[in-house]
């Protein structure tokens, strides 16, 4: 029971330190004493950095904000699983009471060309949001909607659709994937939007943009591994990613060119 | 679709997926009809030498050789320019890689690995069939190829078989997570039939392994 | 009625009253907004829908924000729903009757006008975001679905699970990237306004650093929007994200901005309780559980029998037998004080025995599991993987949390404050919730100023004011870039012993005690002098490691903190001075024999709005009457 247990864990950190993107970095070993089983994995490190301060030591950087999974700002690599062991939880969710007294524990950042490390264990995953400006939206002025119920949408697409929205951008899946792809990203929004309604005048153009930028962003290609599902706290299924394939093919095959010069 | 949009679709990494995804496909059937075919050992050195008398007589061969030989081309091609892009994508490997529920299949981590291995084995393959030493027989008044005889002189070097053995379970490794992974790369997985998939994927890879391996093991004991 | 405060709201009938206001308002021609630069600080529901919709009305838009994407905003966290008077439902909604809601539910201490406006518009928020693609929860027929709230006997909540903050913030967000790619929209990620700057009287932009490069950065524009959130953190404890801070409207305040009713803060009843030393924030579990779930303690003090030992005849189901009409749906000032009595009479439960029961023992015998799981299915796992507890057996530990806050900045009916050109939307204002925000409804208020009150109101002022252009090599500039460098180079040369956050720690367990849930003068007056000696040794004694001129959280930290020290001070001052209970706002000195908030409205039916005179000194209180002309003032009662 949360609160009961007085257990106290001795741990053996084995941090990624880098100063910047222009330095090397290179692993350093920190111990983290007296950490109760309760805390969450960024409370454990609050406590290490708070040493590190008393010592006049620089504190660990990693990017966190609302501790609770659904922001997205967290996530490293812990012992080489993105967001640690458990599946479908953040780092920030992921609490003591997964590690055993004495583990050592491997802390990286995301790798990828795409994502280049700031400091520590945080890293630039602004590439993202350029997908999404590139069509990872509905192009609809404030004030013209029509009456929402107006346009029902089965349950079924309605679910699969939230489903993949719940994407929260943390950028686990590019960085569990051996070829830092950012298919799973790229194909959830997609796929939010391909299964409704509301999305189907702008699917062929926005397949067609979004998967442009992904790969002019540097990120690899998909090799089908599943890795970035597995780590994906959201769990969005490889299904999307092959719907994204088959949105990508229609999309080529289906283009046509508005005509030019009428105001459009 | 306009030649420019085709071009540009196969430019997008999802686009040399799905070459990859179609000549993938070709080969796969290939490897499973030649298994198929090469049962006929167990048949005997006649049916065995008929059957590939008979592919071999006619135009068919030319362009089934021509497909073969393309698909390998794009398909190898594809996957040195995705592993490429793959590398530059992360450079940086991790101290410690995926493990417990967050792992992936061995096979799907190590595809460029084996598909290498499989490349040069079906060069030697060629090498020592295809091109290797003509014996003639004869079979029901026709003169032909006796590949038979070929056949059971090479599978008595224990360094063929071994490194047969080798490259076939890479084979079956390689088509285990290629199979069904071509579903996934054209699109056609969805969540009802991704399960099924799945398995057919595994299995699929078992039975072409095995029904090659077959054939070199019964030689190598059996029929020396 | 102090001179300084004209809430401009228009004369009329209330339902009137925004239609003709739209009317009345200049606008701005297409080919003159494009000269037009507006500043968006924060993008969140508020900072994005706002930024948005100006760009496509073809205004340039510059949005800030500290996380490294605007998604990662904490509307993002809010979990059950977005209240609108759709009457989907057919059981009885209306516009009339959310707007009558949300001013009771308010305990009558907003400002009528905008609170019917916020009904009005609320609709067409639900239009909006369905168009855009926010994938709501449906029925099997394909049309949207609706639960109820606290606060409320109707069903006019629409939800997408337990995640609809983050579905409409990703809508705003989606909207708002549109503009981006347009170029409409200049995103300004990692970067933390520090200072207001304000030409001629009037706001013309913001300092601000860049968290990646630590450089401290201008920008100039005809018109500041500050979407920045509420204050919650200043308990150190709270809902909110690690990031949010009151730095930017506090800014703001010191610059000339009124800071409004600080002390209308929310605790919210069902939160999973606080476990250890080192715990760095509260995790909210949504108010739409009380729909399903029963909340209760043991009727005997010191109970300590597992909850399933516990037979129904020995369980205290207070809510249900204070409030028989409203049960567990009770709004949240009241549940939380209830939940309050329950520990302080030593019946709290759990291991700090800090905590009620929120069980769904009947709710999963009478619908199911599955029929339980689809409709709180993450929550429950949320709670599963913080607590180790599973919720489908266990009943859930819930202790009240701060989690929004009503009071903010002061804004007149356009949402401009007391800085001409500087707009407020969001939880950063004060304007539509009184002293007690009823559930689903910052969702609402938030995307209500974005999308649908800024964009008119912001066309209004430019149409009415001339603004030179402004070059950020203005003095006006360089005095604030100045002063916030010598701020930055103070706080890392101090080099004392103490890390921000034990400075950050005390503070919050001050205000917890002193000005949380229940507050008395003797607390209050305890506490202004304990945060004034705690930002004295602040000064002298933090500890901030590192550079300012790369990445450096420990310093952004300390900005924050200096300010919540700064602000901490306001609420208790804005509490004490208040002497009635209302709402959010409990001073023991006032309550009725059986324990409920006692208003009065004859001397406080008004909005304390402050005006900064100096760090340490007593910020000068104005006053805004309010008038309730169409809900008639009267004792709150959900019994």
């Amino acid at each position: 029971m949360a609160g009961t247990s007085q257990k106290k864990l001795n741990l053996k950190l084995k941090v990624w330190r880098q100063k910047s993107n222009k330095d090397q970095g290179s692993f350093v070993e920190i111990n983290a004493e007296g950490v109760s089983e309760d805390a969450s994995f960024l409370e454990m490190l609050d406590q290490v950095n708070e040493s590190l301060i008393k010592k006049g030591d620089d504190p660990i950087a990693f990017d966190h904000d609302c501790r609770e999974g659904i922001c997205g700002s967290c996530g490293f690599m812990i012992n080489g699983n993105a967001h640690g062991p458990q599946k479908g939880t953040t780092v920030c969710q992921l609490h003591m009471r997964a590690f055993k007294d004495g583990d050592s524990i491997v802390l990286e950042p995301w790798r990828a060309t795409a994502f280049p490390v700031i400091k520590d264990l945080m890293v630039n995953r602004s590439a993202f949001d350029r997908i999404i400006s590139a069509g990872g939206f509905i192009s609809v002025d404030t004030g013209n909607a029509p009456d929402a119920n107006g346009l029902p949408v089965p349950k079924p697409d309605a679910d699969e659709a939230f489903a993949n929205a719940t994407c929260i951008g943390c950028g686990a899946c590019v960085a569990s994937c051996k070829n830092a792809s950012a298919m799973l990203f790229t194909s959830a929004k997609v796929s939010h939007l391909a299964l409704l309604p509301q999305g189907q005048v702008e699917k062929t153009e926005r397949v067609l943009r979004m998967v442009a930028q992904m790969d002019s962003e540097g990120f690899g290609s998909c090799t089908s591994t599943g890795a970035c599902s597995a780590a994906c706290p959201k769990e969005i299924k490889l299904t999307s990613i092959a719907r994204m394939n088959r949105e990508l093919l229609a999309a080529t095959l289906n283009k046509k060119e508005a005509v030019e010069g009428d105001g459009v | 679709m306009a030649v420019a949009s085709a071009r540009s679709f196969l430019l997008t990494s999802i686009g040399k997926k799905y070459l990859m995804g179609l000549t993938g496909l070709i080969w796969a059937g290939f490897v499973f009809a030649h298994m198929a075919g090469n049962m006929l050992i167990f048949v005997g050195a006649d049916a065995y030498n008929k059957y590939g008398h008979f592919l071999t007589s006619g135009y068919f061969i030319y362009v089934a050789e021509a497909v073969l030989v393309l698909s390998l081309l794009v398909h190898v091609g594809c996957a040195i320019s995705l592993t490429i892009e793959n590398r530059a994508a992360r450079p940086t490997r991790y101290a410690v890689t995926p493990n417990g529920s967050k792992g992936v299949t061995l096979a799907s981590m190590t595809m460029a690995f084996h598909g290498s291995i499989i490349l040069v084995f079906i060069i030697t393959h060629l090498i020592t069939f295809k091109f290797g030493t003509y014996y003639e027989t004869t079979v029901d008044g026709v003169v032909m190829r006796d590949l038979h005889r070929l056949m059971i002189e090479v599978f008595q070097n224990p360094t063929y078989v071994f490194w047969y053995v080798i490259s076939l379970v890479l084979l079956g490794f390689h088509l285990s997570h290629g199979v069904g992974s071509i579903f996934q790369s054209l699109g056609l997985r969805n969540d009802r039939t991704a399960p099924t998939i799945q398995k057919a994927s595994c299995l699929y890879g078992v039975v072409v392994a095995a029904g090659f391996l077959s054939q070199p093991i019964y030689v190598f004991f059996f029929a020396g | 009625m102090s001179q300084k405060l004209d809430s401009q709201v228009p004369s009329g009938d209330i339902s009137e009253k925004w239609t003709k206001h739209k009317f009345n308002m200049k606008l701005v021609n297409p080919a003159n907004k494009r000269k037009h630069t507006i500043i968006v600080v924060g993008t969140g529901l508020a900072g994005a829908s706002a930024a948005a919709s100006l760009g496509e009305l073809g205004y340039n838009v510059k949005a800030f924000c500290v996380h490294e994407s605007p998604r990662r905003a904490h509307s993002v966290a809010a979990q059950g729903g977005i209240n609108a008077a759709k009457n989907y439902k057919n059981d009885g909604d209306s516009v009339y009757r959310l707007f009558y809601d949300t001013v009771k539910g308010g305990d009558f201490r907003a400002r009528e006008a905008n609170v019917h406006r916020l009904a009005e518009i609320s609709t067409s928020i639900i239009d909006q975001c369905v168009a855009q693609g926010v994938p709501f929860a449906r029925e099997y027929g394909g049309l949207l679905s609706n639960r109820s709230f606290g606060g409320a006997q109707v069903s006019r909540t629409f939800y997408a699970r337990g995640q609809t903050g983050q579905q409409l913030l990703i809508g705003a967000y989606q909207a708002m990237m549109r503009q981006v790619d347009r170029k409409q929209v200049e995103l300004f990620t990692r970067r933390e306004m520090l200072d207001l700057v304000i030409v001629e009287g009037k706001a013309r932009g913001i300092v601000v650093r860049n968290l990646l490069s630590g450089a401290i950065e201008s920008y100039s524009a005809d018109s500041v929007i500050l979407a920045t959130g509420g204050y919650s953190n200043v308990f150190f404890l709270s809902t909110n994200a690690m990031a949010c801070a009151v730095t930017a409207a506090w800014r703001a305040h010191k610059k000339g901005a009124f800071f409004a009713n600080p002390c209308f803060t929310q605790i919210h009843p069902t939160c999973i309780p606080v476990a250890g030393e080192m715990q760095s924030k509260l995790t909210l579990m949504s108010e739409s559980l009380r729909n399903d779930g029963r909340v209760w303690v043991p009727k005997t003090a010191g109970d300590k029998r597992h909850p399933s030992q516990i037979p129904d005849n020995e369980r205290d189901y207070y809510l249900e037998r204070v409030y028989p009409s409203f049960g567990n749906l009770a709004p949240r000032d009241i549940a939380s004080r209830q939940a309050k009595f329950a520990v302080d009479s030593g019946r709290g439960v759990g291991p700090t025995g800090v905590a009620v029961y929120l069980d769904f023992r009947d709710a999963i015998n009478r619908l199911g599991k599955k029929a339980i799981s689809e409709r709180y299915g993450n929550l429950f796992q949320m709670y599963a993987k913080i607590t180790g507890e599973d919720p489908y057996e266990v009943p859930m530990r819930m202790f009240p949390a701060p989690h929004y806050t009503m009071g903010g900045l002061w804004v007149d009916y356009n949402l401009m404050s007391t800085v001409p050109g500087l707009f407020v939307a969001g939880e950063a204002n004060f304007s539509d919730h009184g002293a007690n925000r009823l559930g689903a409804s910052a969702l609402m208020q938030g995307l209500a100023d974005g999308y649908f009150v800024l964009p008119y109101t912001i066309g209004n002022y430019l149409a009415n004011t001339k603004t030179d252009k402004l070059e950020t090599s203005h003095d006006a500039f360089k005095g604030a870039e100045n002063a916030v460098k010598s701020e930055i180079s103070k706080l890392m040369n101090i080099k004392g012993n103490r890390s921000v956050d034990s400075f950050h720690k005390e503070l919050g367990r001050t205000m917890w005690e002193y000005c949380g849930m229940s507050r008395s003068a003797e607390g209050l007056k305890k506490a202004l002098g304990d945060i004034s000696k705690l930002r004295e040794e602040f000064w002298t004694n933090v500890r901030v490691p590192g550079d300012a001129s790369y990445v450096n959280p420990e310093l952004e930290k300390a900005c924050r903190v200096a300010d919540f020290l700064e602000q901490g001070e306001l609420m208790c001052q804005d509490a004490l001075e208040r002497n009635e209970s209302c709402g959010g706002h409990f001073r023991e000195e006032y309550q009725t024999p059986d324990n409920e908030a006692k208003r009065d409205d004859e001397n406080f039916c008004h909005v304390a709005a402050w005006e900064f005179q100096g760090v340490g000194k007593k910020a000068q209180l104005h006053k805004e009457e309010l008038k309730f002309e169409n809900v008639k003032l009267s004792t709150r009662s959900y019994k």
